[in-house]
């Protein structure tokens, strides 16, 4: 399998302040990755160096997607190149509705819209809502999916998708990843706290992410998690079974 | 080729100072302002003087589809002075779309305009007035609104496209139970704008919203009164935002609520600032460029996208 992402010795700042310290992370052609970390770890702000948002400077290092160097490329190229990020948390735009993004951003045929809506369980009017104003924690995950949907991805990062659902939506919403995403080939990173998503994906590696650093990469999830559990997040980087894989 | 479509369907449309089209529908009565004036007694009761120029529109009955006006500059240096009056018979509900433009970007002509629609008892009018002037343009509309009791009033102006100068007023007098929503939306380029609006919740019951958007960029300058007074106890809500993109551009907002009447409600909300940095991230997260993710905010905060 041929590399998908190459992040290489990445360090990033934010005000002038590193919230990244030497990240180094490979994630192969339909690889699925699970990323682990306390809140305010910097789990969230290497999505946005990775997506190339404004205000995540690179202090060191490079981003590399399919062998090309996208370190310094803005936003909407490295969009063009199969990238797509689902926020945590994202900002409500008043006044544009959802279907208008939709129809401006799909890559996908018009035909294909009903049958995701079909397949998150939600009415033609849900799109006729602003984004994400007014969205439940639920409403919004469904949304920023669909989005993502649209743009036909070959690497997703998926930041918290499981927050806000209740098991039935979850359970909807992770088979459509499977069917969608996963069984397409489709490269992942994601963020995420519950074991269940982990359980879920079954990613090919799991990472720990304490203080700006990624501090264990394993390849079976339940070592990491089970320390996590058992000991919480401070006993990650003393943990004795922990592994740093190289390559 | 709005505009073009606009014209070809109008029933009123007036080019510079000449009449070229004026098309009355069955239940509507349809004249020059002058000869409405020198015809009917109820409209000089209206008006203090005979007009130069401009509409007369009366809507005696229910009509299926909205009335169209169309008054275009296509002449240099032209100066309109119209005088325009809308009036809707008791229980009629009626739409109107309203188009006023300069056919070419410096003819540097000026559009003086005067419109005075009343609504008479239960009755309802959606007017949408749009302003599309060219770079030398100097427009000055002016609206006053009468809603008799029980009548409805939704109405919005927008002025997206750079002119020289623009001066926007209204004044709406709302009798019991009348309802009126305002909206006005200004985009200013290297302009100066003033908008004045005021509405006067005269009787009980009655019921207003002035709602304003602003956005102010390149070296222009928008100052705004909206001033909400309720003499009857009615319920009143003026809500401001101005979007600043560009440092040498200015808003001033004055929302002003008064009333003496215990049993009214008014209150007022006012903010200005520059685009969320988070939003066009956002919407560049989603393959568009900065310049389309700022334009389909600035569509959005003008209403425009829930139009398209």
């Amino acid at each position: 399998m041929s590399e998908m992402l190459d992040i290489r010795s990445l360090s990033v700042k934010v005000n002038g302040k590193l919230i990244l310290k030497n990240i180094n992370l490979k994630i192969k052609e339909g690889e699925i990755h699970a990323l682990l970390g306390p809140n305010a770890s910097g789990k969230s702000s290497l999505a946005y160096a990775i997506m190339g948002l404004t205000d995540y400077e690179i202090a060191n290092g490079e981003i590399l997607f399919k062998g090309t160097n996208i370190t310094h490329l803005p936003i909407e190229e490295r969009v063009k190149l199969g990238i797509a990020l689902a926020f945590q948390n994202p900002p409500a735009i008043k006044n544009v509705k959802l279907s208008l993004l939709l129809k401006r951003i799909s890559k996908e045929k018009p035909a294909t819209l009903p049958s995701f809506l079909k397949e998150l369980s939600v009415t033609s009017s849900f799109l006729e809502r602003e984004i994400n104003v007014g969205f439940s924690g639920g409403e919004k995950k469904i949304s920023e999916l669909l989005q993502i949907l649209c743009l036909k991805p070959q690497f997703v990062i998926l930041d918290e998708i499981d927050s806000g659902l209740d098991i039935i939506n979850l359970n909807k919403l992770m088979k459509i990843i499977q069917e969608r995403l996963i069984d397409n080939g489709v490269s992942i990173l994601a963020i995420t706290h519950r074991g269940d998503i982990l359980q879920f994906l079954n990613p090919d590696l799991t990472h720990v992410m304490l203080n700006g650093e990624i501090v264990c990469s394993a390849r079976d999830w339940r070592k990491p998690w089970e320390t996590i559990v058992r000991c919480g997040y401070e006993k990650c980087e003393e943990c004795k079974e922990r592994e740093l894989l190289t390559d | 080729m709005k505009n073009v479509k606009n014209a070809k369907s109008a029933n009123y449309l007036q080019i510079d100072h000449i009449i070229k089209k004026l098309l009355s529908e069955e239940g509507v009565i349809l004249r020059p302002s002058p000869e409405a004036y020198e015809e009917f007694e109820d409209i000089r009761r209206y008006l203090d003087q005979k007009p130069e120029e401009g509409y007369m529109i009366w809507i005696k009955k229910q009509i299926k589809h909205p009335i169209n006006t169309c008054i275009a500059i296509s002449s240099p240096k032209i100066h309109q002075r119209l005088n325009n009056i809308v009036i809707v018979e008791s229980g009629i509900e009626a739409e109107m779309y309203s188009i006023c433009n300069a056919v070419k970007p410096v003819l540097c002509g000026v559009h003086e305009g005067y419109t005075k629609i009343i609504l008479k008892e239960n009755a309802s009018l959606k007017l949408r007035h749009f302003h599309k002037w060219g770079i030398g343009d100097e427009v000055i509309t002016t609206s006053e609104f009468i809603l008799e009791n029980g009548a409805t009033l939704h109405s919005s102006y927008k002025c997206i496209s750079p002119l020289k100068k623009l001066e926007v007023g209204s004044l709406a007098v709302l009798n019991s139970r009348a309802s009126a929503n305002f909206e006005v939306s200004i985009m200013a380029k290297n302009e100066e704008a003033n908008i004045d609006e005021t509405m006067i919740l005269e009787g009980d019951n009655s019921n207003g919203i002035i709602k304003l958007r602003m956005i102010s960029d390149s070296n222009a300058r928008i100052m705004s009164r909206s001033k909400i007074i309720a003499n009857g106890a009615g319920r009143g809500h003026i809500d401001c935002m101005g979007l600043l993109l560009s440092n040498d551009s200015i808003i001033s907002s004055v929302p002003e609520i008064f009333t003496k009447n215990k049993g009214a409600t008014l209150t007022h909300e006012a903010s200005i600032g520059k685009i969320s940095e988070t939003e066009i991230n956002y919407l560049r997260s989603r393959g568009l460029t900065e310049e389309e993710a700022i334009n389909l905010i600035v569509t959005g905060f003008l209403g425009e996208a829930l139009i398209h």
